[in-house]
């Protein structure tokens, strides 16, 4: 090919970011239209900073990414929602039906899009990909609600007295806050983050079911709680080849009694899943074939293609230590109000601890949202009415279903047992505080 | 390592209140009639050697008690009279916590003199500290000799900086096959061997005498080295290197407020109407100067919350400055707008306060990205 026909290229000046365009040319320091970079003398000078032509470098337009913001800055933020997972959503869902004028906006680290979490622990074995999961786009949802939404945004500091919210794209003077931060994957120090998967929000589960779609693979689940069950069941179903991991000698171990547990185990061993237990992980190393080698305190060693870590869920506490917020596991709220400790500053969903117990369910998210929208509006108080919520397993083999607030150390009664199904209580001064059914017997079933 | 070195200095700066005294008085009554000048293009090396001898370098080095708060306010109290000084204060500083903090004895026998402002030297950091996180590509190589290395390339704006001077400088060290080994940071001294090149003019603090500067196979003796490899260096004083700079935005946001009460007599009645009274400037700066010396107390804390309340101070430093320097003037009206008037002049030190490295483009962008979670590739 010759120079003729070969497109223009541009240099770009590594010391000040000036651009030498070829088509262009620098005139004024004699170097014609359509001289091309090799043609210029060596002694040749960056016209902006003076560098000579070895400083420049070929420049290839970077495809810059950019997020879509729906947020006019120049508007009054109003009420700010951190947040924009199930709680945030029903925060503003909820102030949109009382008010449809009140400047709201949302703050979310990530893109805003509408999802239904829970769905994430049984969609690998439904096909599912991210597109399908969302129920609608967050820039979507904000045109529909009349909100502003600073999406794939930080929050990096609170100060209360000012009203004042500094996020990664600036700051925002809120009237009143409600936090719905969320909670974020615990990591011991063991699993390190680039190679230990979580599920707890779309875009890293997103990541971890496109390695999975690629075909059948060995996976390490490190964890048998509630979301390691769920997933270890979903993944054996999508037949992926599935081993669970956990401290205890069986699954859910922390919550069910022992022989709710082992039904769990036999259930989730019938499926194909390897359990193994009575062990704990000291480390994690990846191998030179991409495959992760897990490192046992016992000395043993496994190697897997993906490791996904369901260690449970722990509140960040940077924006409450900020704010100077009471906080214990969870950033700490009134019963009644869902207020903080701080005036103006609400708080709902998994971020919140209640009576001293952090509260990471559905069920009651829509509750609380009504509550704080009441509040903020400066309506009459909507009192928000907690109960324990009802757990249930979406372990589709062996439904698991727990009514009331179990406690570490008190007995568990059988009140029922055949081969297909298990009722058991705890009572406390003859109070039922708890009830479990795991599995359904044919006779019910049928019923 | 750190603090061993050096021990027979007797301080002479132990109380803080003489030395942001003296500080003060230096820049209400030289500083502040020479602000124009400069900020057209006078190098106040006379006026800086002043400041030295009354302790505004020594503040934060170790050998003088490790006191960032002083050191902040005494660059604060630079900063309100003349924003370039302030800001040649923070390269002294930064530069003096390199040698101090190498822990090489070539340095450290350098440091006294640099602390007094007996000796003058700047900051080539703000390429490197971009290439270091991934905004742009390191502008100096450097290839191992016999004896040290040879470093090669073009930085292109490095203020506080003349023939006899120095500063602090970073280059990579790439392997034959073209990928990078590690990076050095040495003490560049801009002796024979180095031509200082002059920068296109700026539209203010041109009197922080900036030059572009051109290296060709310039020789880094083990006596010039900082830290080789720079990373875990930088990684270690990137929380001092950013909190030192909330002092120079704090001096240009308390200097505006100044000029905004200075009108209040005259022009209050009508200032009334505006955004961004005085009050409620004060109100915002002295919480953000209450939460910039809490963290001046612990400047080495490596955490990722430390560095993230770090980059968020100096932010909003840079936020409030714009904020408070377009306040100033609107308060100040036409007298404002004068050319040999402060609040026209901090507009553009505002501006600067939030495009120097890092801007406030940068700490957002690193922010961010502390904040994402990091997930398997």
């Amino acid at each position: 090919m010759s120079n003729d026909v070969q497109e223009w290229r541009q240099y770009l000046c590594r010391a000040c970011g000036l651009i030498y365009d070829e088509e262009k040319g620098d005139p004024d320091s004699g170097l014609a239209p359509g001289t091309r970079f090799e043609d210029i003398p060596d002694d040749w000078e960056c016209p902006l900073c003076g560098v000579t032509k070895t400083d420049f470098e070929l420049f290839e337009k970077p495809l810059v990414i950019a997020v879509e913001q729906t947020a006019n800055f120049s508007t009054e933020p109003g009420i700010v929602v951190v947040g924009a997972g199930l709680a945030g959503w029903a925060a503003v869902d909820a102030i949109r039906q009382l008010d449809q004028q009140v400047p709201v906006t949302l703050v979310s680290a990530c893109s805003g899009d509408l999802y239904h979490k829970p769905e994430l622990s049984v969609a690998i074995s439904r096909g599912l990909d991210k597109a399908a999961l969302i129920q609608e786009t967050g820039v979507a949802a904000v045109k529909r609600l009349g909100v502003q939404l600073m999406a794939e945004t930080f929050v990096v500091g609170v100060t209360p007295e000012l009203h004042q919210l500094r996020t990664t794209r600036g700051s925002l003077t809120y009237t009143k806050l409600v936090l719905a931060q969320g909670a974020k994957p615990v990591l011991p120090d063991q699993l390190p983050p680039d190679l230990c998967w979580r599920v707890n929000d779309l875009a890293c589960w997103s990541g971890m079911q496109q390695a999975l779609a690629k075909g059948p693979q060995s996976i390490a689940i490190v964890g048998a709680g509630m979301i390691g069950c769920e997933i270890a069941e979903d993944f054996v179903r999508a037949g992926h080849q599935v081993t669970l991991l956990d401290r205890n000698t069986s699954p859910l171990a922390g919550l069910l009694p022992l022989q709710a547990s082992k039904r769990l185990a036999d259930s989730l061993s019938g499926l194909g899943v390897t359990y193994i237990g009575n062990d704990e992980i000291s480390g994690i190393t990846a191998l030179d074939n991409d495959q992760k080698q897990i490192q046992f305190k016992s000395g043993t060693t496994l190697e897997f293609d993906q490791v996904l870590a369901a260690t449970g869920l722990i509140t960040d506490d940077r924006i409450a230590r900020h704010a100077g917020l009471d906080f214990d596991r969870g950033i700490t709220v009134d019963a009644d109000t869902l207020q903080t400790s701080q005036a103006d500053i609400y708080a709902l969903g998994d971020c919140i601890n209640i009576e001293g117990t952090p509260c990471r369910f559905i069920e009651p998210i829509k509750h609380q949202a009504k509550t704080i929208a009441h509040a903020v509006l400066d309506l009459e108080a909507c009192v928000y009415q907690h109960s324990a919520p009802v757990v249930r397993l979406k372990t589709r083999s062996l439904p698991v279903v727990m009514n009331g607030l179990p406690l570490a150390g008190v007995d568990w009664t059988l009140v029922y047992e055949d081969a297909d199904e298990l009722i058991m209580e705890q009572r406390l001064d003859k109070q039922v505080i708890a009830q479990l059914k795991v599995g359904a017997s044919a006779h019910n079933r049928a019923a | 390592m750190n603090s061993v070195a050096v021990s027979s200095i007797t301080a002479p700066w132990t109380d803080d209140a003489k030395v942001l005294a003296d500080v003060g008085l230096i820049a209400r009554e030289q500083l502040a009639p020479a602000a124009r000048r400069i900020d057209e293009g006078y190098y106040p090396l006379d006026i800086m050697a002043s400041l030295g001898q009354a302790g505004a370098y020594a503040g934060h080095l170790d050998q003088h008690g490790s006191r960032y708060g002083l050191a902040i306010s005494a660059m604060s109290e630079i900063s309100r009279h003349c924003g370039a000084t302030g800001f040649m204060t923070w390269a002294h500083d930064v530069c003096g916590l390199y040698m101090e903090q190498s822990g090489n004895p070539a340095l450290l026998a350098r440091l006294q003199d640099h602390t007094a402002g007996l000796t003058f030297g700047g900051t080539g950091l703000s390429n490197p500290m971009k290439a270091l996180t991934g905004i742009e590509k390191m502008a100096l190589k450097a290839k191992k000799v016999p004896g040290g290395y040879s470093v090669t390339g073009t930085l292109p704006w490095v203020s506080h900086i003349a023939p006899g001077q120095y500063c602090g400088a970073i280059a990579a060290v790439d392997r034959d096959d073209g990928s990078r080994s590690h990076e050095i940071m040495f003490l560049l001294d801009l002796d024979e061997r180095v031509q200082l090149r002059a920068c296109p003019e700026f539209s203010g603090m041109e009197g922080t005498s900036t030059w572009a500067v051109p290296l060709v196979d310039y020789f880094v003796s083990e006596d010039q080295m900082i830290a080789d490899p720079a990373r875990p260096y930088i990684q270690r004083i990137r929380g001092a290197f950013v909190l030192l700079q909330v002092g120079i935005a704090a001096g240009v946001i308390q200097g505006s407020i100044d000029s905004i009460r200075e009108a209040e007599p005259t022009l209050g009645h009508v200032n009334q109407y505006l955004h961004n009274r005085p009050d409620e400037l004060q109100a915002e700066f002295d919480e953000l100067a209450g939460r910039a010396m809490v963290l001046a107390e612990t400047p080495f804390d490596g955490s990722k919350d430390f560095f993230l309340d770090v980059l968020d101070v100096r932010c909003q430093g840079a936020e409030l400055s714009l904020k408070a320097s377009q306040s100033a003037l609107l308060h100040q009206g036409a007298k404002g707008y004068l050319m040999n008037s402060a609040p026209q002049r901090r507009i553009r030190e505002a501006h600067f306060v939030a495009i120097v490295t890092p801007a406030i483009k940068h700490l957002r962008w690193e922010m961010a990205k502390l904040m994402r979670e990091e997930v398997p590739a």
